[in-house]
């Protein structure tokens, strides 16, 4: 027998088992690998997607959530977690899945609407019923004696932008003058007992272990924890400004291709982005980005001055740099 | 100075003092609560890093190195078997032969990189290790498999050809010191390139690969004077592995065969005792030395299947093997087709009640000297048949020496003292048609042991 001949053969027996492989599928997996205080937003999502998948196709689909600080989620994928989507905290952490790990195409932003950010948040304070320290804005998180509760900005995205909150409202407070921003940033995290590796783990410290006056994280999570456990014990201040955070969501191509799940995983985050998605996400204290939803829950959240990262920071890369990578402004203020 | 009244000394102090206590008991106790939260933090940081390191371990599978993540694996593994041959009878049969050896000294590395990489090298160092130009036989195994999806494996290297049943089983594994008669009309190891899988759940194997090609029983991992290749492929059902049906759930039936072009020597048959009962005949291929040898199509087939319940288990398997050879001496030329054909079927049962299996047995009980275990006790019989092509003779194999047709049963104990050593003892009686030898005409009883160590 002839060496083409066998390899044609081969050839055709490797194509007719992918067929009969994809034939037999019946029901849909994908995994959501997220960061760390979005959990509910999606237990409910998920839910929402699954009915509406079945409904439109007939198939059935079960979505696996996966939830750490979004820096260690996204090491996770690169380091091979089969994640068809990712739904990170900051765009910097899908940026570095594309550098690293080369699952997704660089132009990832583009493939959904408003740079793949279905919702929005920012960076408020919660603190203890009666606000016995008298926190009114971020000047007062670094006055000596209050003790504040940030995440650690190496793991998590919660506490890069709460990083980045604090230092752009020092530099509108000294005219645009880094050394002081850098000093009023010292002085914040020298507030900082404790840095948890997510933002999860900075809520249960501050609420749970009862450690610290204020916790320094995200608007949603602050809501979260009036709802879960009670007004009368908590309080949300929201600052005079804040940053406007921007958690992103991707597909992971080279993975859902691979897996089989391109089609559905790309359905999964257009549908962050219906009304049902986007009514979600407000009945989770995320800022939704549709009018409607908008108008339905945007009188939850207190009014503030937001700021974006490109404005102040130049965008996410350059802000990595200066900030967050090893040896950056960070690393120097935080060494103790 | 005035004396003061002694309750005003008291008191004073200790009113100031209540707030400044109550203060500095709330920064202790946050002092202590931090304190708490960061042996959590970083009893939580050593647990994550503790995943995150690779691991050794030794045990009855061997020793291990791992990741965490278990995408890069490392095993040393290997077997041993030290055998005994006897011949009651072989005064008789004019063949004195008995003899201690080591049938099978194979250290095993193998492992997995980069997550879907497996690799298995498998070494040999028995005695009279046979080594030719077209085979390296102390490389048993040499191989890289991609594991793309479950269905969809690709596998490069030197590896078993897909086809025999028992001879896919892993030696240390056999229900018998020694294969039966089919093991010897379908191909051993080949180099080639292989892709199967496992489809429908895992219900149908598949494997379909192109390989050099050699002769029945033989291995090879070089090709040698031709350019064709052989195609081997294998269609294996286990269509109720997943169920919960006792009885339904050990059955497994299936086809393989080959395809290609052989030219070389042809390989000699044995007997169950390992003695040469047929050869084919073999000169320079000058007048009155004729030279008989493999040249043209070959095609084997081989229906199999297995099914196992409880302590109870069974195979058998049946192959039809064609080969085109021809015949030199001197100018003379002949040429023909010869079709051989042989079949066994194979049992055993636990004595002890462990749940029968093609792969390995773990005993219930392993045996503790001076304790309760004895580990595994396990039954084996079997029957086969041998025959060879009447057109074999007298041009391709002489009449007077070899032997048209091999019958043989056996029964055979083996003791799994634990999962890693097993005491193998068989009894193997033979008759053959044909030929003129002593072995020949009066049959071969044998009795072949084996000490087996394997981890």
């Amino acid at each position: 027998m002839k060496t083409n001949n066998v390899i044609l053969g081969l050839g055709l027996a490797a194509l007719l088992t992918t067929v009969a492989g994809t034939a037999v599928a019946k029901e849909h997996k994908l995994l959501n690998v997220s960061y760390d205080p979005t959990r509910e937003l999606y237990v409910e999502f998920n839910a929402a997607f699954t009915k509406y998948w079945k409904n439109k196709t007939g198939d059935d689909v079960t979505v696996q959530q996966s939830h750490a600080g979004s820096s260690k989620q996204a090491r996770a994928v690169i380091d091979g977690l089969q994640a068809d989507v990712v739904t990170l905290a900051l765009a910097y952490d899908v940026d570095a899945i594309v550098e690293k790990g080369r699952l997704l195409s660089a132009d990832w932003q583009k493939r959904f609407p408003h740079n793949s950010a279905p919702y929005t948040s920012t960076i408020v304070f919660l603190v203890r019923k009666g606000n016995p320290k008298g926190i009114k804005d971020w000047d007062d998180l670094v006055k000596p004696g209050v003790k504040l509760i940030p995440a650690n900005p190496k793991t998590s995205g919660a506490a890069r932008w709460a990083y980045l909150s604090a230092w752009g409202y020092a530099l509108k407070k000294y005219g645009n003058d880094e050394a002081k921003a850098k000093e009023f940033v010292a002085k914040f995290y020298q507030n900082a007992p404790v840095l948890d590796t997510g933002a999860r783990g900075a809520t249960t410290t501050f609420i749970q272990r009862e450690i610290g006056d204020v916790l320094v994280g995200w608007e949603n999570e602050a809501y979260l924890a009036l709802k879960e456990y009670g007004a009368d014990k908590f309080e949300i201040v929201t600052p005079s400004i804040s940053i406007l955070a921007e958690p992103s969501v991707a597909l992971v191509e080279k993975v859902a291709k691979k897996k089989g799940t391109e089609a559905i995983a790309k359905a999964y985050l257009e549908y962050l982005y219906s009304e049902e998605g986007q009514e979600i996400a407000g009945r989770n204290f995320y800022r939704p980005r549709s009018e409607a939803a908008l108008a339905k829950y945007g009188d939850q959240f207190a009014k503030v001055e937001l700021f974006t990262i490109d404005e102040v920071f130049g965008g996410w890369k350059k802000a990595q740099e200066t900030h967050f990578k090893d040896g950056g402004v960070f690393d120097q203020i935080s060494r103790r | 100075m005035a004396a003061q009244p002694v309750e005003r000394i008291v008191a004073q102090p200790a009113e100031v003092d209540v707030q400044s206590l109550l203060r500095r008991i709330e920064e202790l106790e946050q002092a202590v609560k931090i304190q708490d939260r960061k042996r959590e933090l970083s009893e939580e940081a050593a647990v994550e890093k503790a995943k995150a390191t690779p691991t050794a371990s030794i045990g009855a599978g061997g020793f291990q190195i791992r990741t965490a993540d278990t995408n890069f694996v490392l095993k040393l593994r290997g077997y041993v078997h030290a055998d005994a041959r006897f011949y009651p009878d072989d005064v008789s049969t004019g063949t004195r032969n008995d003899t201690f050896l080591m049938r099978r000294v194979r250290p095993i590395i193998e492992g997995t990189v980069a997550q879907r990489f497996d690799y298995r090298i498998m070494l040999d160092f028995p005695s009279g290790s046979p080594t030719s130009a077209g085979n390296n036989g102390l490389l048993q195994d040499a191989y890289l498999n991609a594991r793309l999806y479950p269905w969809l494996q690709i596998q490069a290297g030197k590896f078993k050809e897909p086809v025999g049943l028992e001879r896919i089983q892993s030696g240390a594994n056999l229900l018998f010191v020694e294969r039966g008669y089919p093991t010897q009309l379908v191909p051993n190891r080949d180099a080639g390139l292989q892709i199967h899988g496992d489809v429908f759940g895992g219900g149908l194997r598949y494997e379909v690969g192109v390989f050099n090609g050699v002769a029945n029983g033989g291995s090879g991992d070089n090709e040698q004077g031709d350019d064709d290749k052989d195609v081997a492929a294998r269609l294996f059902a286990t269509p109720f592995g997943k169920s919960d049906n006792d009885w339904l759930r050990g059955l497994g039936f299936g086809v393989a065969g080959t395809y290609g072009e052989q030219s070389g020597a042809l390989r000699s048959l044995t007997s169950p005792g390992q003695q040469t009962i047929f050869a084919y005949t073999t000169g320079t291929g000058a007048v009155g030395s004729p030279n008989a040898t493999a040249d043209g199509t070959i095609w084997r087939v081989s229906p199999q299947a297995y099914y196992y319940v409880g302590p109870f288990g069974i195979f058998g398997e049946y192959v039809f093997s064609s080969q085109d050879a021809r015949q030199v001496e001197g100018p003379t030329i002949i040429r023909d087709t010869l079709r051989n054909r042989a079949w066994q079927v194979a049992a055993s049962w636990f004595l002890t009640g462990e749940d029968n299996s093609f792969k390995a047995v773990t005993p219930k009980q392993p045996f503790v000297l001076g304790g309760e275990g004895w580990g595994a006790f396990e039954l084996t019989a079997r029957y086969g048949q041998l025959d060879v092509d009447d057109d074999t003779f007298p041009n391709f194999a002489n009449p007077g020496t070899a032997a048209t047709k091999a019958s043989s049963w056996g029964v055979g104990l083996n003791w799994h003292l634990n999962r890693n050593v097993k005491l193998s003892l068989n009894y193997e009686q033979s008759n053959f048609e044909g030929g003129n030898s002593p072995l020949l005409n009066n049959g071969e009883k044998a009795i072949l042991t084996r000490a087996q160590i394997s981890f």
